[in-house]
């Protein structure tokens, strides 16, 4: 199933839960959040966001809950699990090892 | 817990699919308002705002099939989906379906009554504890063919002692000694009634590590002691017969009227407790004569023993062989023991076999054999179904072709097949299961005796597994096979749209598979035909005696309340008053009921005559005792001499009718008319042994079984002794149906004695019918088998004719544009249809000869290669396909060039 994203294979749950780490957000919040603290540079598709929180959610890494917002409208919430927390870590050491070796790389060349 | 919360979820997704499909679409509602409001914010006016924000994030619903993908429940969804889907379309086409289920019915059903069979009868443990320590000892004279014969009660009580791999050796007896026929009569209440007995010692019940019921067993005191005239009257009763004669009352310590003798009754038995499938109804004590348990020549004794912990088969079988070796020295005696090299017909050696094997015997091939047959049958049903599903799927291309270019995965397609295989295979299994049990219980029912160990069939788990595999399978095969077709690209699948032409190699499966189908047939109707033959031998043969209009019952008069004159008087007055009931042409008693009784075996003194191992008497193999004018009723021709007549009764010199078996035996070529003979007069009844005359020479009758050769027949008349042995066969020549003397045979019986049952009342077809009963249950089985297979292969190759015919219509209108005939279409298609069944016949008929040879132990009076079955077989499958051929044959010739070409 390719989809088609601008984001390097794989880093999108990273960067979920990476946002997520800080506070329990919905979905269209966190793709703002993404967007402003990439400072415009990543824009997440609601095609490649919407599945991935639900494939997310199926592994038991975050969980959603009905609550309402600050305009008081009910949205879906995810929060990180304990498991997720784990997950965060070993993504955010995967991601290390790999800019690390493409830096090398780039530079190298 | 990870994995155990990933489940709750995806349950949560499957079951409550409603609540979770609306959360995703408030989620995805939510997220569209939040960009409209940011379009809004921006400056846009409302409407606009939502046009753009819808074309930015695109199909909500494509969004929500991917998050749905990702709670990957679309297996169970889709499984769903292709179910309903399955039953609708099958609905669309309810003859495929029906044709389809109903042949996987019958396939499945079919295997399933008959593995039912193979693991209730020989694969499945005996009902004691540890079976496979259970071993039968018997006796086999190689001489004269017998095996399986008992022991003699000096012979056990030595192997009793020698022995050291045992745990436990203990005997029974269903004959031989007090209760002779293995059947005793019982009141219960003021019923008579005739039931099944065994005679047991207490060893045989340690042996097979059985416990009663109720109460006890016999001690060793009630069955090792043998004085007296008469065992002790004590019985244990079946839980079976406790429950039905006596309706569970309270028995044990009460007593019963048996054989004419009140009995306590010791114990119940557990249900189901049993010794060599006898079906047995009490168990009384064991117990010989005292003179008959010193005789190393009377074989009585059936023995089983039960092997000690970790001692093996081999072990025992090396033990038993070396005491065969010096059993003489052992014993301190040269007189009839066991020998390793048995060449006489008076030499015996002994035998151990797994309890299991004994109790099966001859019918384990039979059994394998109807598996066999049913595994055929089997694969034609498979070889039909492929053909069938082939066909279907070549008319389904354009909807599975549309259904790829809409999108569908292959997989995905070929999980729609294997679950429209599922579909039918299930409801196959489930109709096939119903049938294999209604018909287990009928065939249990029409034929009680012919199959052992049938109290103990049901359909259980492990049938249930093979009938769940053999579903399985088949669904696979449906998937697969479609998915064999779906192969071709899309592209030329389209391009040839409805014409649905196809590859070569779908043509040479399809004929192949109708070639296999049409092979199999003719190696079962191969076998079915000569068991047919054989069933037909067997009931041409010539018994000895002219068997129409004859009805015949069984009586017996216990020997404890009777002696031998007023039992003649007895049988005298119900012969007497039998022969005045109008319709009754002739009433005779005998001893023993041709053609198949039980042999006697009786050492006879014979005047002048020395037999082959130096001794002075002759063993006889049948004694019959009569009364009446037996050979005139019996229709049994007497070919020297005379037979017995009126006159004989008061005159002082005994006289014997021989038959031509043992006339030529005993006397080679001398005059049999005039020598003398001394049968033992305890044998029937009288006081002392007396010579007898030879005053005549019958025609042999064969008198146990009728395929076996007549042995040597003794013939002694009652009426000239005044004696009678306790139980009598009388025969009625009549022009009555047994249904008809019923109730006068009944009432004359009750006149004479009130407490003695009329068994076996029926006519003498049904003792032939009874005493060929295996050999035509398998012809009868097996027939409705090949009939079954036949019938398959012949809508296989009507249906491979008929699709090609469809699909050749535009060749066929043009030939016959072109100026082909009519008769030429009709031969060129008829043609290719007998090729492909003269393939099959060919290699069916080699396959047959092939494998007949294993049902050649089967066969009476026909060869494995028999030419006239082969003959009649290739003719009736030939006239088959004929007919199979000939019908799409027509159609096509049958083509109007005009319409076919304008379809086109």
């Amino acid at each position: 199933m390719a989809k088609p994203t601008d984001l390097v294979q794989g880093t999108l749950d990273l960067l979920i839960l990476k946002t997520l780490s800080l506070e329990p957000k919905h979905g269209w919040a966190i793709g703002k959040r993404i967007q402003q603290v990439s400072e415009e540079a990543l824009r997440i598709q609601q095609g490649s966001l919407y599945p991935a929180l639900h494939r997310l959610e199926q592994q038991a890494w975050i969980e959603a809950e009905w609550r309402p917002t600050e305009t008081g409208r009910m949205a879906k919430f995810y929060s990180l699990t304990r498991s997720g927390r784990k997950q965060l870590e070993r993504e955010l050491a995967n991601w290390a090892r790999l800019s690390t070796a493409i830096n090398i790389v780039v530079q190298e060349a | 817990m990870r994995i155990l919360g990933k489940a709750r979820l995806r349950l949560r997704s499957l079951c409550r699919r409603p609540n979770v499909d609306f959360e995703l679409e408030a989620e995805l509602r939510f997220h569209l308002d939040q960009l409209i409001e940011e379009n809004i914010s921006s400056g846009m006016p409302p409407e606009e705002a939502r046009r753009a924000a819808q074309r930015m994030i695109g199909g909500i619903a494509q969004h929500k099939e991917e998050c749905r993908d990702m709670r990957r429940v679309n297996f169970v969804e889709d499984l769903v989906q292709d179910i309903r889907y399955t039953i609708r379309s099958l609905a669309k086409s309810p003859g495929f379906t029906g044709v389809v289920v109903a042949t996987l019915a019958l396939g499945i059903g079919a295997n399933t009554a008959i593995f039912t069979i193979v693991h209730g009868v020989l694969l499945r443990p005996l009902d004691y504890p540890k079976p496979d320590q259970l071993m039968y000892l018997a006796a086999e004279s190689p001489a004269t063919g017998d095996t399986r014969n008992p022991l003699s009660a000096p012979e056990y009580a030595e192997f009793r002692q020698m022995n050291q791999s045992f745990a436990a050796v203990g005997a029974y007896s269903t004959g031989g000694a007090a209760y002779t026929t293995g059947e005793v009569n019982l009141t219960a209440g003021d019923r008579p009634l005739r039931v099944r007995s065994i005679s047991v010692d207490a060893h045989l019940l340690k042996a097979l590590s059985i416990q009663p019921e109720q109460g006890r067993f016999f001690s060793d005191e009630e069955t090792a002691r043998w004085t007296g005239t008469l065992p002790p009257p004590i019985a244990i009763l079946s839980h079976e017969l406790w429950r039905t004669a006596f309706g569970g009352r309270s028995l044990v310590g009460q007593k019963v009227e048996i054989e004419g003798r009140l009995h306590e009754i010791v114990g119940i038995m557990p249900p189901g407790a049993d010794v060599m499938d006898n079906q047995t109804q009490v168990w009384l004590p064991l117990w010989l004569h005292p003179s008959t348990a010193r005789q190393r020549g009377v074989h009585v004794l059936y023995v089983i023993a039960r092997l000690k912990d970790g001692v093996t088969f081999e072990a025992a079988q090396t033990e038993l062989n070396a005491f065969i070796k010096d059993w003489g020295e052992r014993v301190g005696t040269k007189d009839h023991v066991p020998t390793n090299n048995p060449v006489r017909a008076v030499d015996h050696t002994l035998q151990l076999q797994a309890l299991q094997d004994a109790i099966v015997g001859s019918s384990s091939r039979q059994i394998w054999v109807l598996q066999a047959a049913v595994g055929f049958v089997l694969l034609i049903v498979c070889a039909n179904l492929a053909n069938l599903v082939m066909a279907r799927a070549g008319s389904r291309r354009r909807e599975f072709v549309l259904r790829t270019a809409l999108g569908a995965s292959r997989g995905r397609l070929l999980r729609q097949s294997v679950t429209e295989g599922a579909v039918m295979s299930g409801a196959g299994g489930i109709l096939g299961l119903w049938l294999a049990s209604a018909g287990v219980r009928a065939l249990i029912r029409a034929y009680p005796t012919s199959i052992p160990r049938t109290s103990e069939l049901t359909i259980d788990l492990p049938v249930l597994l093979v009938a769940l595999g053999l579903s399985t399978g088949t669904a696979l095969l449906f998937g697969f096979v479609s998915l064999g077709r779906g192969r071709t690209s899309m592209a030329t699948a389209l391009k040839e749209g409805a014409r649905g032409a196809s590859g070569a190699w779908r043509h040479y499966a399809r004929r192949g598979l109708v070639t296999a189908q049409v092979a199999f047939a003719v190696m079962l109707v191969i076998g079915a035909g000569l068991l047919v033959r054989t069933v037909y031998n067997l009931t041409r043969i010539d018994a000895g005696f002219d068997r129409s209009r004859l009805v015949t019952f069984s009586m017996t008069l216990p020997m404890a309340n009777s002696d031998p004159d007023t039992r003649a008087q007895a049988y005298q007055r119900v012969l007497d008053r039998l022969r005045s009931v109008p319709g009754v042409l002739g009433t005779v008693a005998m001893s023993g009921l041709p053609p198949d009784r039980t042999p006697d075996a009786v050492a006879t003194p014979v005047e002048n005559y020395t037999s082959d191992d130096g001794r002075p008497f002759a063993i006889v193999d049948y004694y019959q005792f009569v009364m009446g004018d037996y050979f005139g009723t019996m229709g049994i021709p007497i070919v020297a001499g005379r037979g017995f007549e009126r006159t004989d009764n008061a005159s002082q010199g005994k006289v014997a009718i021989v038959n031509e078996t043992l006339a030529k035996r005993i006397w080679k070529g001398q005059n049999p008319i005039g020598q003398r003979l001394r049968p033992p007069g305890g044998s029937f009844g009288a006081t002392d042994d007396v010579w007898h005359t030879v005053i005549g020479v019958a025609k042999d009758v064969r008198q146990r079984g009728v395929e076996r050769p007549a042995g040597t027949e003794l013939y002694v008349s009652l009426d000239q002794h005044g004696v009678s042995p306790p139980s009598m066969n009388v025969v009625m020549r009549t022009t009555l149906p047994p249904a008809a003397l019923s109730g006068t045979v009944q009432r004359v019986v009750r006149e004479v004695d009130a407490a003695v049952p009329v068994v076996r009342l029926r006519d003498m077809d049904s003792v032939f019918a009874e005493s060929i009963r295996r050999p035509r249950l398998l012809a009868q089985l097996l027939g409705a088998f090949a009939g079954l297979a036949l019938l398959l292969a012949a809508i296989g190759t009507y249906g491979v004719l008929s699709y090609m015919v469809t699909e050749r219509r535009r060749e066929i209108g043009i030939r016959v544009a072109l100026g082909a005939t009519r008769c030429n279409v009709l031969t060129q298609i008829m043609k290719q249809g007998l090729q492909v069944t003269m393939l099959g016949v060919t290699i069916g008929l080699a396959g047959a000869l092939a494998v007949n040879r294993l049902i050649a132990s089967l066969l009476f009076g026909v060869q494995p290669t028999d030419i006239v079955t082969i003959a009649f077989v290739i003719a009736t499958i030939t006239a088959v396909a004929v007919i199979a051929s000939w019908l799409p044959a027509w159609r096509a010739s049958r083509l109007d060039p005009n319409v076919v070409l304008r379809d086109e």
